[in-house]
């Protein structure tokens, strides 16, 4: 189907219930509280007046969306190459993006979306000017007619990458993630942060609980009796277990959700990632714009091969820093050189080793142990002796703090070949990230006045796509590199972005 | 790409432009003043702040002693770290690059390839104008971290500086 978009053009009709649907949930989403509230409390006479005004606000919403929809018109302006798009009822507002500034087409599918049948699509920019695209009903065959229209501009820029284009025209997938490496990041990877999701879950269910006035309804004699019928250790043994098993179910299931069905396929030059359970996502890569490459993988992802992959694009602002990173999760050792090969036209090489000096390791085990055992032993002498009965907890820290920074020390490393630079980091997600030369776009170096004489010092690379920073190297061996790395920036005019 | 002609021949690295050596150009030296002052300005309000605090607020004015000590250590510290701040930072623009070190404790020397600078701006604060001074704002597209300001240079020079820069990035394009 030949499409050109050069008129001005609504959504697909059905899109009305997509916007309808959605504008429901936000309100619903910031309302919750309130309406839980009046079902639980109050009288029958006031439930029926609620849902009157409830009544009221969705048949406002649907009007809303109608007009959202009838205002909402979108074209690619040949003459100018802009993609344009109109909006809003009252405040009409026009958007201009520049074809040669888009940075990314992603075509995503929400629940709502896909009960529907449409697809969603998003336009990321490059530059300082924050406006972007936002497409939410349209049919599949015009989202990825539009996609290709939107970024085949690109091929007018350098001649260089219209010869590649046609080289690998190609959609065949390249990589797909099956479900059992899923299956296994999803037990290797994120215990903290599935942590972190259990507890805000607690807390702001608590929090809803306590505001709609029913927390009688968690039980928490039962806990307590069970606490008091066996051991302290027994009971924090069961507690740990099942915190482990929550947290496992948690990231099997995250994972499952976020990157069901990967696949990478390559097309135009360009890598197009898709994935997801209930929400479809669909986002374009292109390697050129990719500034730094983080390969992580800890002791059990290494047992088990498989690693994780994140991928920094150079980002128009800090705010879009989240959008800007590129996960790929759950690719084996192969799998991995085969993007990194893609990515950088080689396997990038760890050359040349550099390590930190002690200092670094006995700088953060005075600032990490020393210090708070300090302020412990001084709070239990002079406050509080009763401190002392957790003697045993303070231990566990030590010990515990002392393992993490050891082996952090082990691991920091940053090692030069002579196209890339790879600084190696982390206690147990051992992480490497690989910079090309080429993007680096500032070099900071750094000394504090009494490490002078010891000739250490720090290296920070600034990128597009942020920085990296190696603490506590040989300092005249780093100033050698800056001024070799200098030396190759200034003397080609090499592509970063 | 570009990197089908790319060849490989040995650097000789010994024989490389050091950037650690190159001699760096101190600011102007009625910075000095500028910052003295914005920062003799900003100790007013608060002394002022702090005399009103003793008349009328009585647990201040209980506390006299303590609270003007501080005022002093205060004043004493702040210019302190300004002057030394002022003394650290020092700039150079190379044939290639331009060089900024600053820092009181940390010395941190940042270099920005002209290949690598997004735009050039100058700035002129309200205090600077009265000593001729003006600020060259060097921005990349590595966000704000890998951005350099370099405050204390005259109106003119500033000016001549911005042209340089222009010209070499429009080279560049």
């Amino acid at each position: 189907m030949e499409t050109h978009f050069n008129q001005p053009q609504r959504q697909s009709p059905i899109g009305v219930f997509v916007i309808f649907f959605e504008s429901v949930f936000q309100v619903l989403k910031a309302t919750w509280p309130i309406i839980l509230v009046t079902l639980l409390k109050a009288k029958p006479g006031a439930v029926f007046y609620s849902f009157l005004v409830f009544l009221g606000v969705v048949v406002f919403l649907g009007i809303y969306s109608f007009f959202k929809y009838r205002n909402f018109t979108f074209y690619i302006d040949d003459a100018n190459d802009e993609f344009i798009i109109h909006d809003g009822i009252i405040n009409k507002t026009k958007t201009t993006i520049q074809l040669h500034k888009i940075q990314q087409v992603n075509i995503k599918q929400s629940l709502i979306q896909r009960i529907i049948g449409v697809y969603a699509l998003d336009i990321d920019t490059a530059g300082s000017e924050n406006k972007e695209g936002n497409i939410k009903a349209i049919s599949h065959e015009l989202a990825v007619a539009l996609k290709s229209k939107l970024l085949e501009n690109e091929g007018k820029v350098t001649d260089e990458v219209v010869v590649e284009e046609a080289k690998t025209e190609s959609s065949v997938p390249f990589l797909k993630i099956n479900l059992l490496s899923l299956l296994k990041i999803g037990i290797t990877s994120d215990y903290v942060k599935s942590i972190g999701l259990i507890l805000t879950f607690f807390f702001t269910a608590y929090e809803n609980l306590h505001q709609a006035g029913a927390e009688d309804m968690i039980n928490t004699e039962k806990i307590e009796g069970f606490v008091d019928q066996n051991s302290v250790w027994y009971s924090a043994l069961v507690f740990v277990l099942l915190m482990f098993t929550v947290i496992f179910v948690i990231n099997i299931a995250r994972t499952l959700i976020k990157f069901f069905n990967y696949t990478v396929s390559q097309q135009k030059g360009s890598f197009v990632l898709s994935y997801g359970l209930i929400n479809t996502k669909s986002t374009i890569l292109k390697p050129e714009k990719v500034q730094i490459t983080k390969v992580s993988q800890n002791y059990f992802q290494k047992k088990l091969n498989v690693l994780e992959i994140k991928i920094r694009q150079a980002l128009s602002s800090e705010k879009h820093e989240k959008k800007a990173i590129i996960e790929i999760p759950g690719c084996n050792a192969h799998e991995r050189d085969e993007i990194l090969k893609l990515l950088f036209k080689e396997l990038p090489q760890k050359g040349t080793m550099m390590q930190p000096n002690f200092r670094k390791l006995l700088f953060s085990v005075f600032l990490l142990i020393v210090v708070p055992l300090t302020g412990y032993w001084l709070l239990g002498t002079y406050a509080d002796e009763t401190l002392f009965d957790f003697i045993n907890l303070a231990f566990v820290y030590v010990i515990f703090v002392f393992a993490i920074l050891f082996f952090g020390f082990r691991n920091y490393r940053l090692f030069i070949n002579s196209r890339h630079i790879i600084k190696q980091s982390g206690a147990w997600d051992i992480d490497n990230e690989i910079i090309p030369i080429e993007k680096i776009q500032a070099i900071t170096t750094s000394q504090l006045f009494w490490h002078k004489s010891l000739n250490i010092g720090s290296l920070t690379l600034h990128t597009a796509g942020g920085n990296v920073t190696f603490h506590l190297g040989q300092f005249d061996k780093i100033k050698a590199y800056v001024n070799l790395w200098l030396y190759e920036i200034e003397t080609s005019d090499s592509n970063w972005m | 790409m570009a990197m089908d002609n790319f060849t490989n021949d040995t650097i000789d690295t010994t024989t490389l432009p050091k950037y650690e050596a190159v001699a760096l150009t101190r600011l102007h030296p009625n910075y000095i003043k500028e910052v003295m002052l914005s920062r003799g300005l900003l100790l007013l309000i608060i002394a002022i702040a702090l005399g009103l605090g003793i008349v009328f607020v009585d647990e201040i004015a209980a506390q006299q002693t303590l609270f003007i000590g501080g005022y002093v250590l205060l004043v004493f510290l702040m210019l302190f770290l300004a002057f030394l701040a002022v003394k650290k930072k020092a700039y150079a623009f190379r044939n290639h690059d331009v060089i900024f070190r600053s820092g009181i404790i940390a010395t941190n020397t940042m270099v920005i390839p002209y290949n690598r600078v997004q735009h050039v701006a100058l700035h002129e604060g309200f205090l600077a104008r009265f000593f001729g001074l003006a600020k060259i704002e060097i921005f990349t597209a590595g966000g704000v971290s890998s951005d350099i300001e370099i405050p204390g240079i005259a109106k003119e020079e500033a000016e001549n500086i911005k042209q340089l820069l222009m010209g070499k990035i429009q080279k560049q394009l």
